[in-house]
Parts: C-alpha cells; sequence; structure tokens
C-alpha cells in the first residue's frame, strides 16, 4: 500500500557541492528534507520516482554523475596540463531521481529504496502500471516524486518570461495543496511542454497515484518559489 | 605546511602580504604611512581586506634618506609592538636586512623576518633561529642593500635564483630556523632588468619546484611598468596579471600593495585550479 507521497522539484543546485561555498538554495534544500522526512516518517520501503529520457527501474544505490554539471577536481601537483576527466561510471541515475536519493539519504532514511523513471512524455497507461505496480509490494511505501514547475518565470530565467507560467504553476499548487488527484492527473501536457514544466509527467504521475488510492490524502504545499525563474514545489500528500 | 608565527597555512593556501611601509619616500606609497598613527590605520585596513600578513618597513628599498640602525629601531620596534596589541593572530613581518634589528622586532612580536636584501647580513637568519622566527631568503645576486642594478647579467637568472636562495634556506635551517618557516623570493627587479625580471616570472614554477615556499613581491614594481610603459600609478593591472601567472605556477605568499584587489586574484586562480569552490553558482543550475 501506499502510505504517502512527496513532491519536490529536483534542480542540480540540491546537489549541495554544485553551489559553490554559499549554499544558493539554502531554504529550498531545508524545505525539500522536511517534506521527505514526513513521508517516509513510518514507511517500510520508499519509491523514487522522476523523469527521464527512458522509463527503466534503477539500481538506487548508484548515484547521480556530479561531474557532468561540475564541481571542482583539484589539479594534481606538478600536472600541466590538468588531466582529462575520467569517463562517467556506467550506470549513474538520471538527474531527477539522483537528487532523490540524495534527499533520502540527507533525511536519513537507511531503508529499501526502488527507484523508477518515467519517461518525459510517458502515456497515462504507463503511469497508471507503475502507480499499480509501487502500490502491489507489501508493506507501506512512501513514494518521493522529482518535478519541477515551469521555467518561463521571468525575463532572467532559463526559458524567457510566458506569462502563462504563473495560472499554470498556480493551478498546480492550488491542487498539490488541496490533494487534488484527479486534477493533476489531467494537466495539460501539451501547454506544460511549451511553459518548459520537466516536471510534468512526474505531477502527472502523483495525480494518478493519488487517485488510485481509497482515500483522499491530507495534503499541504510545503514550499513553493521561483527564486531562478524555475518554479519550485513541494508537498506532502499523507493516506 | 608553511608555519608563520603560530599560524600553520595549508599548501593550497594563497596568501596576501600587505605592504605596510614606515618611511617617507617609498617609491609607490611616498611616505602616506610614515606616521605610526597613519600606519595602525594601514593595518586595520588591510587586515579588514583580507591580509593574511604584514610587512613592515622602515627603510626604504632604493637608495634615498640616510636610516640607520638607531632610526630603523625607532620606526619598527614600537610599531611592532602595538600591530601585536591590536592584531593578536595577524602574522607580523618585518622587512630588514639588519640582525640587530631582527632581533628588537621580534622581541617586540615579529613573527617573519623578510630579509629583502638576500643575506647580507649574515647574522639576521641567527636572529630568526634564535626567536623562533620565519625568514624570508631573497635573491638579490650579492648586492649592497638600497643599490640599484647597473647592467646586472646572468648565465641563468632563475637557476641562479634557485641557487642562491636555497643556499641560504639550507644555511637558515641549519641554524636552527624551522624548515616549514622558511620561504624562498626570487625578488624581481632587486640586480635585475626588466627581461631578467620577466624570465624569473615565467619560469616561477622552477622555484617552486624546490619544495620551498616561494614568496613573490611584484606590486608596481618597474618591470611591470616598463613592460607596459606606464607610470607608477598604472601598473595594478600589471601587477595583477604577473601575479596570477605566479599564483598558478605555485607561488605562495604574495607581497603587495593592493590587497582586496590581490586577493580577487588570488581566489580566482584557486578557483581556477579546483582547490577553492566558486562563492556561489546558479548559472544553468537552476
Amino acid at each position: 500500500m501506499i502510505s504517502a507521497a512527496a513532491l519536490v522539484p529536483h534542480p542540480p543546485l540540491l546537489l549541495r557541492e554544485l553551489g559553490g561555498a554559499q549554499d544558493p538554495v539554502a531554504d529550498l534544500r531545508a524545505a525539500c528534507l522536511a517534506t521527505v522526512r514526513a513521508v517516509v516518517a513510518g514507511a517500510e520501503r520508499v519509491a523514487v520516482v522522476g523523469g527521464a529520457d527512458t522509463a527503466r527501474r534503477w539500481d538506487p544505490t548508484a548515484e547521480v554523475d556530479v561531474r557532468r554539471f561540475g564541481a571542482a577536481r583539484p589539479r594534481p601537483a606538478g600536472a600541466s596540463p590538468p588531466p582529462s576527466p575520467p569517463p562517467s561510471p556506467p550506470l549513474s541515475l538520471p538527474l531527477s531521481l539522483g537528487v532523490g536519493v540524495r534527499l533520502l539519504a540527507e533525511a536519513g532514511w537507511g531503508g529499501p529504496v526502488v527507484a523508477h523513471s518515467l519517461a518525459w512524455d510517458a502515456e497515462g497507461a504507463a503511469l497508471e502500471a507503475l502507480a499499480v505496480e509501487l502500490a502491489a509490494a507489501p508493506g507501506r511505501t512512501a513514494v518521493v516524486v522529482l518535478g519541477d514547475g515551469s521555467a518561463r518565470r521571468g525575463e532572467r530565467a532559463p526559458g524567457y518570461l510566458d506569462e502563462r507560467a504563473f495560472p499554470f504553476d498556480d493551478a498546480v499548487a492550488k491542487a498539490l495543496a488541496d490533494g487534488e488527484a484527479a486534477e493533476i492527473a489531467a494537466l495539460d501536457a501539451g501547454l506544460a511542454r511549451e511553459l518548459m514544466v520537466t516536471g510534468a509527467t512526474a505531477f502527472r504521475f502523483l495525480g494518478v497515484l493519488g487517485r488510485q488510492q481509497e482515500r483522499r490524502p491530507e495534503a499541504a504545499l510545503t514550499f513553493r518559489d521561483d527564486p531562478f525563474g524555475v518554479s519550485y514545489l513541494a508537498a506532502t500528500w499523507l493516506f | 605546511m608553511l608555519t608563520l608565527g603560530h599560524r600553520s597555512f595549508a599548501d593550497t593556501d594563497r596568501l596576501v602580504m600587505a605592504i605596510v611601509n614606515r618611511t617617507r619616500d617609498s617609491f609607490y606609497d611616498r611616505g602616506a604611512t610614515y606616521a605610526e598613527d597613519a600606519a595602525l590605520e594601514r593595518v586595520r585596513v588591510v587586515v579588514a581586506e583580507g591580509a593574511d600578513l604584514v610587512d613592515i618597513g622602515g627603510v626604504k628599498a632604493g637608495p634615498g634618506e640616510s636610516v640607520d640602525v638607531a632610526e630603523e629601531l625607532r620606526r619598527t620596534v614600537p610599531f611592532v609592538a602595538r600591530v601585536r596589541a591590536e592584531h593578536p593572530d595577524l602574522v607580523i613581518s618585518v622587512d630588514t636586512w639588519r640582525a640587530e634589528v631582527g632581533s628588537e622586532v621580534c622581541a617586540a612580536g615579529a613573527d617573519v623576518l623578510n630579509d629583502a636584501w638576500g643575506g647580507f647580513d649574515p647574522a639576521l637568519a641567527e636572529a630568526a633561529a634564535e626567536h623562533g622566527a620565519a625568514l624570508v631568503c631573497t635573491h638579490t645576486n650579492g648586492a649592497t642593500p638600497r643599490t640599484p642594478p647597473h647592467r646586472p647579467s646572468y648565465d641563468d637568472v632563475v637557476a641562479d635564483a634557485v641557487r642562491a636562495t636555497v643556499a641560504l634556506a639550507e644555511r637558515a635551517v641549519a641554524l636552527g630556523v624551522p624548515r616549514e618557516s622558511v620561504l624562498i623570493d626570487p625578488a624581481h627587479d632587486f640586480d635585475k632588468n626588466t627581461w631578467h625580471s620577466l624570465e624569473l616570472t615565467r619560469r616561477l614554477g622552477e622555484m617552486v619546484a624546490t619544495g620551498w615556499p616561494v614568496l613573490v613581491s611584484l606590486s608596481h614594481k618597474d618591470f611591470v611598468g616598463e613592460t607596459l610603459d606606464r607610470p607608477l600609478e598604472e601598473r595594478l593591472v600589471g601587477t595583477l596579471a604577473a601575479t596570477a601567472v605566479s599564483a598558478w605556477q605555485g607561488a605562495r605568499v604574495f607581497r603587495v600593495h593592493d590587497v582586496a584587489a590581490t586577493r580577487q586574484t588570488l581566489d580566482m586562480v584557486s578557483s581556477i585550479l579546483g582547490e577553492r569552490p566558486p562563492a556561489r553558482v546558479v548559472r544553468g543550475l537552476a
């Protein structure tokens, strides 16, 4: 059974080493950890679900390859020119799941984890099937869903400004806060694509998962901000 | 590991040594901090700007007003004591070639003796050893203090600087100066023409490769001015370029007038080297 679900965003900045000496997303990080802790409390296992280029099950002990985004590799003394970076590990997690397992670890979760990616353009049937599969596992499963809102919320946003981003994100935030699973499951995937909502599939998955549960969730929106023009939303749904 | 007074620094630390002159006629500041209160205020400013150590001098490096031992003591010893009282954790260096002065300033609280005239007074290293002070061993090609270069020539200026400074460093250790408290300095412009100083900068890695921590003193010097054809007050850009190149090759201590600009330059080099995280990174990562 599904005991609870969390939604958290997955900007690379949540990988602490990428932000530099200061933490540019300290408040977001704190909110995400609190959100994750709230849903894993009392769970027997955790499922991490996020968007990626392909749908598959992942080894949750793998990690995201942070070097793809940066982070310093000190030049070994005397090496000139600096050496090329070593090749990526063969099975690194996609960003969304990598942030998810990192948050879980930082939240102190030491229990079993399964990790599933959903294709960015996943059909509804794929979402339904994964939700059924996760619920069928024995014991209480908490689900941590990774997804971001629109990246077109300002002139300095990654996708510049699209005024439609504001009502779109407002509607998602309201549905998250109210536990309106059906509304989120039915969000406009085409508009979401235009608004650079990379979490659209993840949002829809959360909606499908919620719709399948017998009880309406006890819902709370635990964070909402867009400091860099990308909408970050966090929420807890306790079933 | 580099130990200066009671402070220890990692090999990846790049230290800013702020020049504080108690002279009437030094080439760049022209007496601005000759008065003790002005010099004390200068110390406060450079500490706030991020200086790791100050280098207090009572005698202009070039020719000028005669300063005997008594006058140099008068300019430096009480001032060192006041700086020590006001800044207990600051590393204090004194730029002097005289052993009598070295002894007295160490007793007053100095941590480093910057022997900018390359062992002209052999007893200065003994004074450092006696007081447990650090010592900067400098290449001046045997020049007499306060004399400008006249037709200096070298088979290989870098090899000469390495040989001379390493010999001074080994001698200092033999006399009892702690090995982790000895630095070497190629001394740009000291008995060198601009070609020599450029070559020392270009090949600074050869000095670094000796294993002794390297101090460079580049600030507004004539080799910068001649290279860029700039007067004294327009040499900061060239100084910072030479600073970056020296830091990239492994220099550890930078003796400068402009602390804030140097700190930024060194932080940038440290981050390029991958030894210091950038302050705050969000570009493309939101």
